[in-house]
């Protein structure tokens, strides 16, 4: 199918329980849907691509920027915005209530009623926490999304401050200094799951709301959802581009002025889910790691906190809330760009690559997977599967970031190393480094170094001296290649002189 | 709401307040925001949120090369020019001119592109698609001319000033030691959240137009339009919608905006729309001014300072917008809040082929104060002298005199915020414990991470400098409408700061109402007097002082014609008498003698003040510096909403944070190479500090609330605090604004270099 023949995309979804029907292009952000189809302009626009978090909406209960969702992935989903967030309604008012073209939802019969407030929107108001008010919706549902986690989980006390720092480090404010939201969030803890606008049975039975795709200020791809695996692999090779999280490309889109290619989203694939073990032939365990997985997924995983907490040591690390729920692991992975965050600890720990195509599956190792800048061994008419990461025994994994910032921040060097320990010696050892390369790689000069020999202060100097003539570092927008140099000498001594 | 009135030391915002006789009165106490509810439900309407049929979407097409003779702007004949409308200088049916201050800055380029992102042509059509396909296929036929990027290879200077007291030169040698350093920061840009946006909305007859859009000055964007547009002002109204942040991007740079999309509206004869997406935000839109500062610093042996030679340059940029009062004002404060008997000041603003630096939070004054309070702690160490113990010796007290002969009569807080701030940080016996851990890092597997404590003390001049504010003679007034509502009339916008929860205050505290009772209707031109722009820390204090004296004015009125107090007569009065309405003009404070050309007199009615220490952890590794806690201690005379003040000093002094650590431009031919977000990195949550927040209160007596300047102060130190920690925790000292990682690094591995060749 060509791109001419691509269908408009139905999707039909909900907005603060109503239901709607979406007639457009699939790849036309939620945003432009919410604030010009649906007249919902509580979710702002700050830039555009994921860094400000202004547009941050609810998606099944997850934090998300709306601007980097495509709507066909909103399909059968629930979205809760700053318009939706009210105190709990009777199901008839819910019902009598339409989200009406001018975006007049609820509220506005009644302006400035406290009363009708959600609790944390009251605790903002009480607080100080508004000052421009542009990044207020925003705040709002990254605090109402924090609190209804941590209530799901049955957990009552005050949230720790860096927790809540933590929860809203995806969505920017230039007014208040974040001193007052984060007090606001933590005087509205806990937040009990019955703040949220409740499943209304009244709601199920209306009509949907039709909406059409109005104008929008980035071009919108035709998406075609793959249902299965084969459709999915068919269209790749017509020259579909395949989406997963869609935090990278979303992003190039936007930069990319042309018309833009048409897309087939994997979102549905069941194959391309899951985390889970395997033993290889050998006996030993293997960490199964479906190419859709989340980094949120990741850093959820209790069992990747227990056989590989770097892998969600790192997943911490990227972006923030809003790009740690959608943002995949596979999509690092074929995306390739040199400062990807998981992939040295994927080289470090000779993981593999299971690649699908029309001829079925093979297997790549990370090792030989990145070929140059942004190239890989996936060919046109292949898809990213899933990761094996072979969990030896006594195998320690480490993992350093050295971002721009502490969040949102994209790494100046990322590194990853990995040993098992024999009687004081170190055997298998694995370097590897990202952001210091035109692709993440291996240091074999300084593996060989340190392989056989216990990590003492003389050795991290060595090894610190080694790896600085194995990468080859760029000066650009974000660092120095100087920099780079001396600092992934510095944390790979670092991190030597810890596990001594 | 509670306040908490921590005792020194305590988290939060420790707000103590003097026992004065305010009680029962709304001041001084929280009540909530005017702007709060819709803010928090968003129902709050900004530029872009409004909803306009049949709206067509303006778009900018700007130069990409820094200097360059513009010969043509040519149409490719493959695209279906009918369906979109194009505008050049020839367009322009008023005067090609932005009104401001020169008039040096066209509204499009006409024969000469000056900068890169300079706007040349304009386009609109029904479709965002439509007109951004249209900007593809219009092309810039230029003659490239030889740049100038380098403000300090620039030979043409905007403004220039020199200005001081004493003999410099004798004093400098004659002092027993004499300090030297030079320092420069780098641009800032405001990123207020919401990027410019302008709705133009053509009247029927094509001979006026309506403005909405997000701005600090109406008054500025009328002016502009009428110039441009060749209209009468009468058929031209600016209305604010809700502003998503401005810090001064929003002071002068709206006016070019408004123009622009209300060229495109008048020539299409429907709505336009132009909003910026970010990136063209950060690639046109003003910066705050780069700054080079050298210091000569003259002393005795025993403390005393003798001397101060200051030489500050601004990058302008290339037309002159607020260029010279931005120089002005960081001219004034240049020397820092010290007594000193010999001082000199001379200060330029050059200049160069890149986009022009405007307002931005602070205007000037944060760049000389970073450099005047590093220079202190320089002259500290090279005492050996505590900076705390040094700066308490050296500065103001009431009758000292500035180095522009002013003297400081009143409200003189240089010490109060010092002493205040010392002990809600426990300063001292922070440096001692990061001295303990400067000498715990002999081990070789010691911790990477050094722990240091900065300090810095500063001032900001309230309100316009010298003879602006009588100027300006700005009007506010207050009236009693037929219906008996009570309206603050001016144009002081609400961009965040809380003006529409303050001015409608104070007018209610004057006529003895509840705080509710008075509101404060929307910026529209067509409704309210000239009260000034919203910038320059004046809103409460000049703004606010002028509605005080109009609702008095206006309760004397009313009680003398009902006899009654006016809380009880006021809506009686409406209906039998009808609607009052009170305006009240500024006439200037008392004693203030300005002479503009020579810088001599008095710069300002009165100054804040303001003290701020920074704890950092600098990674000896990566040279990273993470602010660990900030004490933050103001004096903007009395508090009129304590809840909202603390805001104002916690955003200002993030802001500040990021400009020392974070927040980096840089220019290759000048072109921005950090032109999104992913690049442009401002302060995330997990990268802000703890900010604790204490005020002291001198009031301003010539005011008749007694309340200072504000919004700008908590911006001028937290910069120079956290500069002073990293040297505090590393010994080196970092000169160049922001103190990233890579420089922090550089500097560290200098200074190993250096112990090197000494040990050799």
């Amino acid at each position: 199918m060509t791109v001419a023949e691509a269908p408009a995309a139905v999707v039909r979804f909900s907005v603060d329980g109503l239901p709607v029907e979406y007639r457009g292009p699939g790849g036309r952000r939620l945003l432009d849907v919410l604030r010009v189809d649906l007249g919902l302009t509580g979710a702002k626009e700050g830039c555009g691509e994921g860094e400000c978090g202004l547009c941050s909406v609810l998606l099944d209960g997850l934090l998300v920027d709306s601007c980097l969702v495509p709507i066909a992935q909103v399909d059968r989903r629930t979205v809760r915005t700053i318009e939706g967030l009210l105190r709990a309604e009777p199901a008839e008012r819910l019902a009598a209530r339409s989200i009406s073209g001018d975006g007049q939802v609820g509220l506005a019969a009644e302006p400035g009623s406290v009363e009708r407030l959600g609790r944390l929107q009251a605790a903002f108001l009480e607080a100080g926490a508004v000052q421009c008010g542009f990044c207020t919706p925003a705040m709002v549902l990254a605090g109402q999304a924090f609190l209804e986690a941590r209530a799901s989980r049955g957990e009552r006390t005050v949230p720790a401050e860096d927790a809540v720092r933590e929860a809203i480090a995806g969505t920017l404010c230039r007014c208040t200094g974040y001193v007052r939201i984060v007090e606001a969030i933590r005087a509205a803890a806990p937040l009990s799951a019955e703040a949220a606008v409740p499943p209304d049975p009244a709601a199920a039975a209306l009509r949907p709301r039709l909406v059409e795709a109005g104008s929008g200020r980035r071009p919108a791809p035709p998406v075609r959802t793959a249902a299965s695996l084969d459709e999915a692999l068919a269209l790749v090779a017509d020259g579909w581009r395949p989406l997963a999280g869609g935090t990278d490309l979303l992003v190039a889109l936007a930069a990319d002025a042309t018309v833009p290619e048409p897309l087939v989203d994997l979102s549905r694939l069941a194959e391309l889910r899951g985390i889970g073990l395997e033993r290889d032939g050998a006996g030993g365990d293997i960490l199964v790691i479906g190419a859709l997985t989340t980094y949120a997924e990741l850093r959820g995983s209790p069992l990747v906190a227990e056989r590989l907490p770097a892998l969600a040591e790192m997943a911490a690390a990227v972006g923030a809330v809003q790009v740690q729920a959608r943002g995949t692991i596979g999509g690092n992975v074929a995306t390739a760009s040199p400062a990807g965050d998981s992939l040295p600890v994927l080289l470090a720990t000779d993981a593999e690559l299971v690649l699908v195509g029309p001829s079925g599956q093979r297997v790549v190792p990370a090792a030989s997977f990145f070929t140059a800048y942004r190239c890989t061994a996936l060919a046109p008419d292949e898809l990213l599967l899933r990761l094996r990461v072979p969990l030896p025994p006594g195998r320690h994994v480490r993992f350093r970031k050295v971002g721009t910032r502490r969040a949102q921040a994209i790494s100046k060097v990322v590194l990853a190393l990995a040993w098992r320990e024999e009687a004081g010696r170190w055997r298998d050892v694995r370097v590897a480094l990202g952001s210091v390369a035109p692709t993440p790689l291996r240091a074999p000069r300084t593996e060989a170094l340190l392989d056989g020999r216990g990590p003492s202060p003389e050795v991290a100097d060595l090894a610190a001296a080694t790896v600085v003539d194995e990468i080859t570092p760029i000066d650009d927008v974000r660092s120095t290649a100087a920099y780079r140099r001396l600092v992934s000498g510095r944390i790979l001594r670092r991190l030597i002189l810890h596990a001594s | 709401m509670v306040l908490r009135r921590a005792a020194p030391g305590a988290d939060g915002a420790a707000v103590q307040r003097p026992p004065a006789g305010q009680a029962g009165t709304a001041v001084g106490r929280a009540v909530p925001r005017s702007d709060g509810p819709a803010k928090v439900t968003g129902r709050a309407r900004y530029t872009d949120d409004l909803v306009v049929p049949g709206a067509w979407y303006g778009a900018t097409l700007r130069s990409t090369e820094p200097h360059a003779r513009l010969l043509a702007v040519e149409r490719d004949p493959d695209f279906e020019w009918s369906a979109v409308v194009v505008l050049t200088a020839a367009d322009v049916p008023g005067d090609n001119v932005v009104e401001l201050m020169a008039d040096d800055q066209p509204v499009l380029a006409a024969d000469v592109i000056r900068h890169v992102a300079e706007p040349v042509a304009l386009v609109a059509a029904p479709d965002p698609g439509l007109a951004r396909a249209a900007l593809r296929h219009l092309r810039l036929r230029t003659e490239p001319l030889p740049a100038v990027l380098d403000p300090l290879a620039s030979e043409v200077a905007f403004a220039r000033y020199e200005f001081g007291r004493g003999d410099v030169e004798a004093a400098l040698a004659s002092a027993d030691l004499v300090v030297e350093a030079s320092y420069r920061t780098g641009y800032q840009e405001q990123l207020y959240l919401e990027p410019q946006a302008m709705l133009a909305v053509p009247d029927t007859d094509g001979g006026g137009a309506t403005v909405t859009g997000s701005l600090q000055c109406t008054y500025y964007v009328h002016a502009a339009l009428a110039r441009a547009l060749g209209l009468p002002r009468d058929r031209l109204v600016v209305v604010q919608a809700e502003t998503g942040g401005g810090f001064g991007g929003k002071e002068e740079f709206p006016s070019g905006v408004a123009v622009h999309a209300a060229l495109l509206a008048l020539r299409c004869g429907r709505p336009v729309r132009l909003v910026y997406e970010r990136h063209e935000d950060l690639v046109a839109t003003t910066k705050r001014h780069p700054a080079f500062v050298r210091h000569r610093t003259g002393v005795t042996r025993d403390g005393r300072l003798v001397a101060q030679d200051v030489e500050v340059v601004l990058d302008a940029g290339a037309y002159e917008t607020l260029s010279r009062v931005v120089l002005s004002r960081g001219a004034i404060h240049a020397a820092g809040p010290y007594r000193c008997p010999n001082v000199r000041v001379r200060a330029r603003t050059m200049r160069t082929n890149t986009p022009p630096n405007g307002a931005m939070r602070g205007f000037g004054a944060p760049q000389v104060e970073f450099a005047a309070e590093l220079q202190v702690e320089r002259v500290a160490e090279a005492l050996r002298l505590s900076p705390a113990e040094l700066r308490r010796r050296w500065a103001y007290r009431v009758g000292d005199v500035t180095p522009t002969g002013q003297v400081l009569r009143q409200s003189v807080a240089a010490v109060p915020v010092l002493e205040r701030a010392l002990e809600a940080s426990a300063y001292e016996a922070a440096r001692g414990r990061s001295a303990a851990s400067r000498a715990a890092r002999k081990e070789v597997t010691a911790s990477p991470i050094a722990h240091g404590v900065g300090l810095a003390l500063g001032w900001h001049g309230a309100g316009f400098t010298g003879r602006g504010e009588a100027r300006l003679a700005s009007v506010a007034g207050v009236a009693l409408t037929a219906e008996g509502a009570i309206h603050v009339l001016t144009a002081s916008t609400e961009i965040g700061q809380g003006a529409r929860t303050v001015l409608p205050l104070l007018v209610a505290e004057a006529l003895g109402l509840p705080s509710g009772a008075v509101t404060m209707p929307a910026q529209d031109t067509a409704r309210v007097p000239d009260s000034g722009p919203t910038v320059a820390s004046r809103t409460t204090m000049v703004v606010g002082g002028l509605l005080v004296v109009a609702a008095r004015r206006l309760r004397a009125e009313v009680e003398a014609r009902t006899g009654q107090p006016f809380a009880a007569s006021y809506r009686a009065d409406a209906a039998s008498h009808g609607p009052t309405r009170v305006e009240e003009r500024f006439g200037g404070y008392p004693h203030i003698e300005w002479d503009d050309e020579r810088h001599v007199g008095d710069a300002y009615p009165c100054f804040s003040w303001a003290c701020d220490v920074a704890e950092v952890d600098v990674d000896l590794d990566t040279g990273a510096v993470e602010v660990r806690r900030m004490t933050s201690v103001a004096d903007a005379g009395r508090l009129v909403h304590p809840l909202l003040a603390a805001g104002q000093v916690e955003g200002g002094t993030l802001q500040g944070v990021g400009w020392a650590t974070l927040e980096e431009l840089t220019r290759d031919e000048g072109r921005l190479r950090q032109d999104r977000l992913a690049t442009y990195l401002v302060p995330t949550a997990l990268d802000a500090p703890p900010i604790e927040t204490h005020f002291v209160e001198e009031p301003f007596g010539d005011a008749p609330h007694g309340a200072k300047g504000l919004g700008e102060l908590p911006m001028d130190l937290a910069a120079p605090a956290v500069v002073a920690a990293i040297h505090d925790a590393t010994g080196v000292w970092v000169d160049e604004l922001p103190a990233t990682p890579e420089r922090v690094l550089a500097a560290l591995e200098g200074a190993r270099v250096e112990a090197g060749r000494a040990a050799r």
